[in-house]
């Protein structure tokens, strides 16, 4: 089991595809049929000022079919999911459940995963967590670690081979 | 005594340790058992942008360990928060996604019921513990310590899936502060974002929206900023002064979580509450007892 596998790096994952789609397809029908630009969205969006994400644009774009320049575009990758968009919008579209959806079918069609997300990933297939315990700097610029500040054994998945086990199924499953 | 599961997530147990220490100091002292759990993984939220269902099932399986043990679950994560109450929500209204996500679960003799509720830090001290019992503990109140209040925003939104306060108006973390004496102002960035998810790919932006924040909560004179979340305070804390230099700005705002505040003004020592691991200077406000005081 490994990271290729769950992402389908490798060769592109039809179930997974289809699967992304049936819903990309759901929030084209359902959602964004209902947003009239209004741009509330947009005017709150927190990646806006700073990075130029555009939900309302988002919205308008998957209205339009046009889901593959959406997957291909590095924008979808800006969203820090506040869940403004969602939290404010008059007509009860997410612009934020779109954008996790067109990242998900990006990884599921092989493109490449964009920074420290494969490394995350990774890490929670080997150890169930983000990442392992850390030493951290203290004010006096000495070194400490969990056990040394006396707090208890950190919880991780007691059996890794199961737990492996159950995240492959769901790289493999058939929709 | 009420129980909890005490679910940690990833962030607060592998690196944000002040969090973890102050949390197990001071509920104990309002009659509430933290409970630990072997066996937990990542609640699945960082990663949601690769595999939705990934996140789900990862969540369900954090609530079935608990459920388990018949015991509710608390998590001092905003972001863990978010994703276990948003599992709960899907598959209770779903019994196609419940068979499909408990199918996963086999494997490890795992099942999720959804017997287990779920609280964060802020609904457990607020709406659990009470306003009250807070007050009568605080032998040493805050005198008049101007705080700037941060949410994150998982803690908030959306709040379809049940979230532990109001989307545009949080008060619940301002009412605890006045419990203990300190006084919570309002500013107008109070609900702008951390920018902590963009650590992964586009770090040097997750700073920006930091320092942006932090800036203008220093020109208002704020004495200190608090949050109660693992992910913002790694940036607004353990990240302060790169922070600065992304809005090329000397940022000096002392940054502390809510349980060590109230764990100081329940009269424990600043060292048992993590104090030396802030790396922003929160020795530049007078909190009363020695730094190293046992």
């Amino acid at each position: 089991m490994s990271i290729t596998d769950l992402t389908s790096m490798g060769e592109p994952q039809a179930a997974l595809r289809n699967e992304i789609n049936d819903r990309l397809c759901k929030l084209q029908d359902e959602i964004s049929d209902y947003c009239f630009q209004c741009a509330k969205c947009t005017s709150g969006c927190e990646a806006h000022k700073l990075l130029e994400l555009e939900p309302h644009k988002m919205v308008a774009l998957l209205k339009r079919g046009l889901i593959d320049e959406m997957v291909n575009s590095d924008i979808i990758w800006t969203c820090m999911s506040c869940f403004k968009c969602r939290e404010r919008c008059p007509q009860k579209v997410a612009p934020v459940d779109v954008l996790f959806a067109l990242k998900n079918m990006a990884v599921a069609s092989g493109k490449q995963i964009p920074g420290n997300y494969t490394a995350m990933l990774q890490s929670v297939l080997s150890i169930g967590l983000l990442q392992d315990i850390k030493s951290v700097p203290t004010s006096e610029n000495k070194s400490k670690n969990r056990l040394e500040l006396g707090l208890p054994e950190i919880s991780k998945p007691v059996d890794p081979t199961k737990f492996q086990m159950m995240l492959s199924k769901i790289a493999v499953e058939k929709v | 005594m009420k129980k909890y599961a005490l679910y940690p997530g990833c962030v607060m147990p592998t690196e944000q340790y002040a969090y973890e220490m102050s949390i197990r100091e001071t509920l104990p002292l309002l009659d509430i058992e933290l409970v630990d759990l072997k066996g937990f993984s990542c609640c699945g939220e960082p990663i949601k942008s690769i595999n939705q269902m990934l996140t789900l099932t990862l969540s369900a399986r954090n609530l079935a360990i608990a459920e388990k043990e018949g015991l509710d679950v608390f998590t001092p994560c905003p972001m863990c928060h978010l994703a276990l109450s948003d599992a709960k929500q899907i598959l209770d209204s779903d019994p196609k996604m419940f068979d499909r996500v408990n199918k996963f679960l086999e494997d490890e003799g795992l099942k999720y019921t959804g017997s287990a509720s779920i609280v964060h830090t802020l609904d457990l001290l607020h709406d659990i513990v009470g306003i009250d019992t807070i007050k009568e503990k605080a032998k040493k109140p805050l005198k008049d310590l101007k705080v700037a209040t941060h949410y994150g925003c998982h803690l908030i939104r959306p709040s379809e899936c049940g979230r532990p306060d109001d989307s545009e108006n949080p008060q619940k973390m301002e009412k605890i502060l006045e419990a203990i004496g300190a006084k919570p102002l309002y500013y107008p960035e109070k609900l702008d974002c951390c920018g902590g998810l963009l650590t992964a790919n586009l770090p040097e932006s997750a700073l920006t929206k930091t320092g942006q924040k932090l800036q203008k909560v220093q020109e208002q004179g704020f004495d200190a900023f608090v949050d109660v979340c693992p992910w913002c305070h790694r940036q607004y804390d353990s990240k302060q002064t790169k922070a600065g230099e992304t809005v090329a700005a000397k940022l000096e705002v002392p940054v502390f979580y809510l349980s060590q505040l109230l764990g100081l003004s329940f009269g424990i020592s600043k060292d048992r509450l993590g104090f030396d691991l802030n790396l922003s200077p929160v020795d530049k406000i007078n909190l009363g007892g020695k730094k190293n005081e046992q």
